[in-house]
């Protein structure tokens, strides 16, 4: 199947360019009004999310020519779907799906992207995206939190590569802690044999490495009872929740992101952010949280003959309609004292933040200059803090402050509500 | 066609090894053409230094702003003209603004909104140029093609800078004419279309007042949008009319009496694609409201500057509708569904649901100018559609056409065009022969012509003006470098 | 200049060559210098242009269109060179068109504004007029000039209301522009219900563009149509006086802006009275005592549908804009009434010409220009009047907002005595040195007349290189009146 399946969707598309752009009703002004990074940087109509489509259909025609220019178009991209919700605003086709399954093909015949590869290699030795420092479950060392390989727990927390193994993401797998149990939530980690879910490799077309993941993720919560998964990362909520359900292994497993679990223990009162925090906040919607957290749609089914594009059974599209938005905002309004600026590009339109795709390590200078626009973005708000609800976000948005010298502080959703409860 | 090496380097020189490419691989995201190479200047100095080069290279080229479509011939150069792409100024005093050739009139639009202004729209969506001549659904209100250009800088097909109009003289982007004839002559005119010869790198189009808010309170997500509130003195209906006449001249009366913001004569297909977020949705909604219409119609948007205006130009509405018969359309009246299309119809100009997504094809006759002429030729094609749809070889739209009015209905626009699925080879040709069947009636049956490719016939039959044009492309583009061939729609 | 050549061509009948009449059309009320035409042909119908403009071409000669009648002021109608034959159409008055529905009349180059309007105004229509244009003045030729006028609202591209045209090149090819080109010829069009009311094409070029402002450089026009605006059902016009320049153009600004008003326009006193005294002095000089020395008119129109509602809306919204501003509309300035000024801007002037009036001649200096440069520019040419000893507030001034209110027509007339040599050499001189001046001060001079041309196109070479590769595709052996424009 693999990219044949979206030739039609590829084929269908009218080279409007919309895809280049945030939807045009919600276009406010000169600046900002661009939503795909690649395009943005990059220039030739190739890196943007139709020109990506239009070579896939004539390779597909004509076979696959894989010159230097077009892995530069593959991994030049953040996979971050906003091409796709921009297009699917008129249109009935698959954008990111074929954008996806390209990268998967580019692996598949070997042609893929020297630092990718080693961050993979660093995958299937060590079940982690990031280089391991020490063991994986240390950040919770003397936290006393169920372990859920030995025990039965109902809500495991899943912290992720980056929270659990970088040193300064460790205090939002700490900050998570300390809000859950304060909600009274009886929640267990797998703590040294958490393992990566595997949503990052799948961005970066590891298809295989990605199920792999998939199925010891699975055992794991099978093993632990756990019905619902927490994740601390938007990459790991969306693998779970949406790319684990679209390869058929969720399952019944209920996947939430703390933002969505924190809002809902605020709502049933169990939860009480009272301590005043006084910061003006904007919001970053992480792609995976937002966007592509929308659950997944399972369909399969033919092109109805004759003049129109479509399908028996019919077939929905995700539109980035359903994704998860107002959660960590509702939880933002929750905070006394902290006040909510919104920036132009939002929601299922907003801007990512450079670190998808695995272009932070396959292209780190163009990372960074994504990460550069949103935080001129964040700036031209006013607000005093950039948020967010992903830590790779997070990480991004420092490196690009610590080089702009920019006055924004960055936090995650986690350490300003673990500020107001206590 | 490969340029030599040395080729190459010239132009790399120009734009840098960033901004120029040739490897084959990008050539299917640019119109599927085999290009000479692609390259994207910066400003009008490298625009000038490329078109010098082609003259001196003897190679063809084609400047491209947002390039939804197109024609184009193997071997040529293509000017990607993205990265230019400033607004230059916003003059409200004199009520026109400078773009570049890459500034989308989405933002462009956005930017006036917040100055209580507004521009001419493309019907093709404020997705494409805000510079380019072209017309579209508020035409009624901001006119269209090249009639909204004031002066341009433009990097004539041989190589130099001709700022026309006052710029030429003194430096402001007011006027575009003379000193003397003016040369915005040759620059450009309507649809059907013609390819400029040469390169527009900055122009100033007039803009024109916005009665509405600064902007809409669209509320939300993709794709079922909708306004919290109709911004105040302003209102959407879409009527429908016993007759083709009677629509006919309620929109005169429309014009004449000078109530519309936008008036756009959709037909009800376009009214289902533009409300409805899937084509499955659009398929019932088209069945539905084909029922509730009693025929032909047009979409109107009313705008008042105060609110005693808008009372006025509701009751006058209301008066003319009534006289010709006119009925509105119950769906359109849900202020969700009036607030979005409203909406939609200002700030997107809604066409790509129109056109695109049903089959991922059109094709389309379009025609500027006299409205009444060209709905009576329109009507016809029409006709000739039906056994089409009964095939199920186009998408059933009714048979239908579209259009609208033209400077407070001085002028129009009508078009017609079917929807098919471009890689079914019959439907292909059966569209195909439509289109030539109905742009010879056309000009036989002495409607209008249009002008793909070059065409003795036709041609003779219009003063010659494609003898005097040749003469003119000869004149200012020696070394034949200017492409000429290629459509607009 | 071989007149039996001529002859042959063209019917004798249609040839002129008694020197009385060719001394008529040898000099006008300009400063060009005064050439003897050889000839004068009249020619009466398209054929006989066509069979002119060969001749020209065969032999040579220099061909000078005139479509209006005398007196004409700026010396694009006297030959610049010698052995020219005047064509004169003036002659050629039919009335081929005039369609209420499509609000669209057409008509031959001799038809004069006093002549279209009561035609036009049978069914309903109206023409959107050049500011009190004299009696004899041909419709076509106002339309080909570029003139502005006086409801800029209604026009949207500088063009405006020219719709289409027929010409007869240099070259002696017929063409039609825009919509009139084709298909078919003009009774085919009309025969399926087709007027010519679309300007542009065929194809990319707009020519009907190139034939204006080429002061019959490029060919001879047959006919033209143009677009018409509904006669209105009621008019309330209006007159804001004030010292204040400024206030006055912002409010103009407004009303145009939001296409409250039709006719709109700012006069100065001078040209007020010039326009309103019927005698001169004492009457000129007390009217012009009564007035401000500046005065906005525009007038509020309603049409079929309420327009009693119309043109209070309308005046509410106004009202609104005026208190902003600090300014009150009102009935009447000095002895002159809004009505009075509205019902004469109406039609052609009456005669003797307005602009003949004060002083029995009149050259004006036009350009134009962005609202904010005005203030400085009429200053700069008040002290260059003074200067040059004329006194400044004799002088007329006349701005008009064109195309919607992108730009400003600005118009100095300076009014002299024709008789007394010194005035006529100072007024000469001060507006040659007035386009200079002013062309520092940012004018656009967009109609080059006259002595001052090549000051003027000089300054732009890429235009004028452009336009003489057009010229010499239509014109190749530069018949037709050489020595005007850039030619
Ligand atoms: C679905 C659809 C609907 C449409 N509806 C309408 C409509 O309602 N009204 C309408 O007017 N048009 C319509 N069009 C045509 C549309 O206007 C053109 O496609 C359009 O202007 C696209 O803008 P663009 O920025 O993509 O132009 P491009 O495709 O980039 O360019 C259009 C043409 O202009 C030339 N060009 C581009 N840039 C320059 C330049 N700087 N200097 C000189 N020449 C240049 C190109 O060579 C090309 O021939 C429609 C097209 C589509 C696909
Ligand atoms: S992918 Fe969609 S939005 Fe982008 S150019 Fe193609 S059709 Fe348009
Ligand atoms: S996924 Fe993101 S970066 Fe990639 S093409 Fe689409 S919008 Fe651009």
């Amino acid at each position: 199947m693999g990219l044949e399946q979206y030739k039609g969707d590829m084929e269908m598309c009218c080279r409007c360019s919309a895809c280049k752009w945030i939807p045009m009703q919600r276009v406010s002004g000169y600046r900002y009004a661009h939503v795909c990074p690649s395009i943005s940087k990059y220039n030739f109509h190739s890196y943007s999310g139709g020109g990506r489509l239009n070579i896939g259909a004539a390779m597909l025609k004509q076979g696959f020519n894989y010159t230097d220019r077009l892995l530069d178009i593959i991994y030049n991209c953040q996979m971050c779907g906003a091409c796709g919700v921009s297009c699917n605003y008129a249109m009935d086709m698959e954008v990111l799906e074929p954008i996806q399954e390209f990268r998967i093909k580019c692996v598949e015949d070997g042609k893929t992207h020297p630092a990718l590869d080693q961050v993979i290699a660093g995958l299937r030795k060590h079940g982690s995206e990031v280089p391991p420092t020490g063991k994986r479950g240390d950040w919770a060392l003397g936290l006393h939190l169920k372990d859920a390989t030995k025990e039965k727990v109902d809500v495991l927390y899943h912290a992720g590569c980056l929270i659990s193994y970088d040193k300064n993401m460790q205090k939002l797998a700490k900050a998570t802690v300390k809000i859950l149990q304060k909600a009274g939530v009886e929640f267990g980690i797998a703590g040294d044999a958490e393992t990566c879910s595997g949503g990052r490799a799948y961005q970066m077309g590891y298809q295989e490495d990605f199920l792999n993941q998939a199925q010891k993720n699975m055992a794991l919560i099978k093993q632990s009872g756990a019905k619902t998964v927490v994740t601390g990362c938007a990459d790991g909520y969306q693998a779970f929740k949406v790319l684990y359900d679209k390869f058929k292994l969720k399952g019944n497993l209920e996947v939430l992101h703390i933002s969505e679990y924190i809002d809902r223990l605020t709502k049933e009162g169990r939860l009480k952010p009272q301590k005043k925090v006084d910061l003006l906040v904007t919001y970053h919607d992480p792609c995976r949280l937002g966007r592509l957290g929308e659950p997944w749609i399972p369909w399969a089914g033919k092109k109805v003959p004759g003049d129109r594009f479509v399908f028996d059974p019919p077939k929905t599209y995700r539109r980035g309609t359903h994704g998860v938005y107002q959660p960590p905002r509702d939880v933002l309004k929750s905070i006394p004292g902290v006040k909510l600026t919104e920036m132009t590009r939002i929601k299922e339109y907003a801007w990512c933040c450079g670190a998808g795709g695995g272009v932070d390590a396959s292209n780190p200078d163009f990372a960074q200059w994504t990460a550069r626009e949103r935080i001129d973005e964040a700036e031209s708000t006013g607000a005093e803090a950039l948020v967010t609800t992903c830590c790779w976000c997070e990480k991004t948005f420092h490196q690009a402050i610590a080089e702009t010298g920019s006055r924004l502080k960055v936090y995650d959703i986690v350490e300003l509500v673990e500020t107001a409860i206590t | 066609m490969a340029l030599s090496k040395d080729i190459y380097s010239a132009f790399e020189d120009v734009v840098g090894p960033e901004y120029i490419c040739n490897d084959p691989v990008i050539m299917p995201s640019y119109h599927g053409t085999e290009f000479a190479a692609i390259v994207l200047p910066k400003d009008t100095a490298e625009v000038q230094a490329i078109v010098k080069l082609c003259n001196k290279y003897k190679l063809p080229f084609r400047p491209v702003c947002t390039g939804w479509t197109g024609k184009f011939s193997k071997g040529t150069l293509y000017l990607d003209l993205r990265r230019m792409n400033r607004i230059i100024e916003i003059n409200e005093t004199n009520m026109y603004a400078v773009v570049e050739p890459y500034v989308i009139s989405a933002q462009l639009q956005a930017e006036l909104m917040k100055r209580g202004l507004h521009l001419n729209v493309k019907g093709a969506g404020s997705n494409c140029s805000a510079m380019l001549r072209g017309h579209g659904h508020l035409d009624q209100t901001t006119s269209g093609d090249d009639r909204n250009h004031l002066a341009i800088e433009w990097v004539t097909p041989a190589g130099d800078i001709v700022r026309s109009g006052s710029l030429g003289s003194s430096d402001e982007w007011f006027c575009g004419d003379g000193p003397g004839p003016s040369l915005r002559s040759i620059l450009t005119s309507a649809v059907p279309p013609g390819v400029t010869p040469g390169v527009f790198t900055k122009a100033a189009l007039k803009i024109y007042h916005w009665p509405g808010p600064s902007r809409f309170p669209v509320e939300g997500i993709s794709p079922k949008y909708y306004l919290s509130e109709i911004p105040p003195n302003f209102m959407a209906r879409y009527f429908s009319f016993p007759s083709v006449e009677k629509m006919w001249e309620a929109e005169i009366k429309i014009g004449e009496s000078e109530i519309a913001f936008e008036l756009m004569g959709f037909n009800v297909a376009m009214v289902a694609a533009n409300i409805t977020t899937s084509n499955e949705e659009e398929e019932q909604t088209f069945q539905r409201l084909s029922k509730e219409v009693q025929g032909p119609g047009f979409f109107i948007i009313l705008a008042g500057n105060s609110a005693a205006d808008f009372a006025y130009k509701k009751r006058v509405l209301e008066q003319i509708i009534g006289e010709a018969g006119g009925r509105s359309l119950a769906s359109v009246e849900d202020p969700r569904t009036e607030g979005i299309l409203l909406c939609q119809c200002i700030r997107i100009s809604a066409s790509i649901r129109e056109t695109f997504r049903p089959g991922g094809a059109f094709s389309s006759i379009p025609v500027m100018g006299q409205r009444d002429l060209t709905i009576q030729w329109a009507i016809g094609a029409g006709q000739a559609k039906e056994p089409l749809i009964e095939k199920g070889l186009i998408v059933d739209d009714g048979g239908a056409f579209f259009g609208w009015g033209v400077e407070q209905g001085h002028l129009g626009k009508t078009e017609i065009f079917c929807k098919y699925d471009p890689q079914n080879p019959e439907a292909k040709k059966a569209v195909e022969d439509w289109h030539n069947a109905q742009s010879a009636r056309a000009f036989q049956e002495r409607y209008f012509a249009l002008l793909a490719g070059p065409n003795e016939e036709i041609g003779r039959g219009l003063s010659n003006y494609h003898l005097w044009w040749n003469k003119i492309q000869q004149a200012l583009d020696p070394n034949g470098v200017s492409a000429g061939a290629g459509a607009l729609v | 200049m071989e007149q039996g050549a001529l002859a042959a061509a063209i019917s004798p009948d249609l040839i002129t060559v008694h020197p009385a009449e060719r001394d008529r059309y040898s000099q006008d009320m300009s400063f060009v210098n005064p050439v003897r035409p050889a000839s004068v042909v009249r020619p009466k119908t398209a054929a006989d242009i066509q069979r002119i403009v060969k001749f020209a071409n065969q032999t040579g000669t220099p061909l000078v269109p005139v479509s209006s009648g005398p007196p004409h002021f700026r010396g694009d109608t006297v030959p610049s060179v010698g052995g020219a034959v005047i064509v004169d159409v003036s002659g050629m008055k039919k009335i081929l068109l005039v369609d209420r529905k499509r609000r669209v009349a057409m008509c031959e180059p001799g038809v004069t504004f006093a002549e279209l309007i009561p035609e036009v105004e049978k069914v309903g229509l109206r023409l959107n007029m050049p500011l009190l244009p004299r009696s004899s003045k041909s419709v076509v030729g106002s339309l080909l000039e570029r003139e502005p006028v006086i409801m800029p609202k209604y026009q949207w591209d500088i063009s405006d209301p020219l719709a289409c045209a027929e010409i007869f090149f240099g070259t002696g090819d017929e063409f039609r522009t825009g919509q009139a080109a084709g298909p078919g010829s003009i009774a085919e069009q009309w025969a399926v219900g087709a007027v010519q009311k679309a300007p542009y094409g065929p194809g990319t070029a707009s020519l009907h563009r190139l034939i204006q402002g080429a002061q019959g450089t490029m060919g001879i026009v047959t006919w033209v149509s143009m677009r018409c605006e509904i006669l209105p059902s009621l008019e309330e016009p209006f007159v804001i006086g004030s010292s204040q320049l400024d206030a006055l153009l912002q409010m103009a600004y407004w009303l145009i802006r939001l296409r409250s008003v039709n006719e709109c326009f700012i006069l100065n006193n001078t040209n007020l009275a010039a326009i309103f005294a019927k005698e001169r002095p004492p009457r000129f000089q007390s009217l012009k005592a009564s007035l401000p020395t500046w005065t906005l008119f525009y007038a509020v129109a309603g049409y079929e549908y309420l327009p009693e509602e119309r043109v209070s809306s309308h005046m509410k919204d106004i009202t609104e804009i005026a208190q902003r501003l600090g300014l009150e509309a009102e009935k009447a300035v000095g002895e002159v009434s809004a009505h009075e000024i509205l019902k004469a801007v109406q039609r052609p002037s009456s005669n003797p010409y307005w602009k003949l009036r004060p002083s029995g001649a009149c050259q004006d200096t036009f350009y134009l220009t962005l609202r904010e440069k005005l203030a400085v520019q009429i200053d700069a040419m008040n002290v260059l009047a003074e200067k040059a000893g004329y006194p400044a507030s004799q002088m007329g001034v006349y701005i008009q907002p064109v195309v919607q209110g992108t730009s400003y027509h600005c118009e100095y007339n300076l009014f002299y005595d024709p008789q007394n040599r010194r005035e006529l050499n100072r007024v000469k001189e001060l507006s040659t040195l007035a386009v200079r001046e002013l062309m520092a001060k940012g004018a656009f001079f967009s109609r080059p007349y006259g002595e001052s041309k090549g000051m003027i196109l000089n300054r732009d070479a890429a235009t004028l290189s452009t336009l003489s590769k057009l010229k010499k595709i239509f014109d190749p052996n530069n018949v037709m009146n050489p020595g005007k424009v850039c030619f």
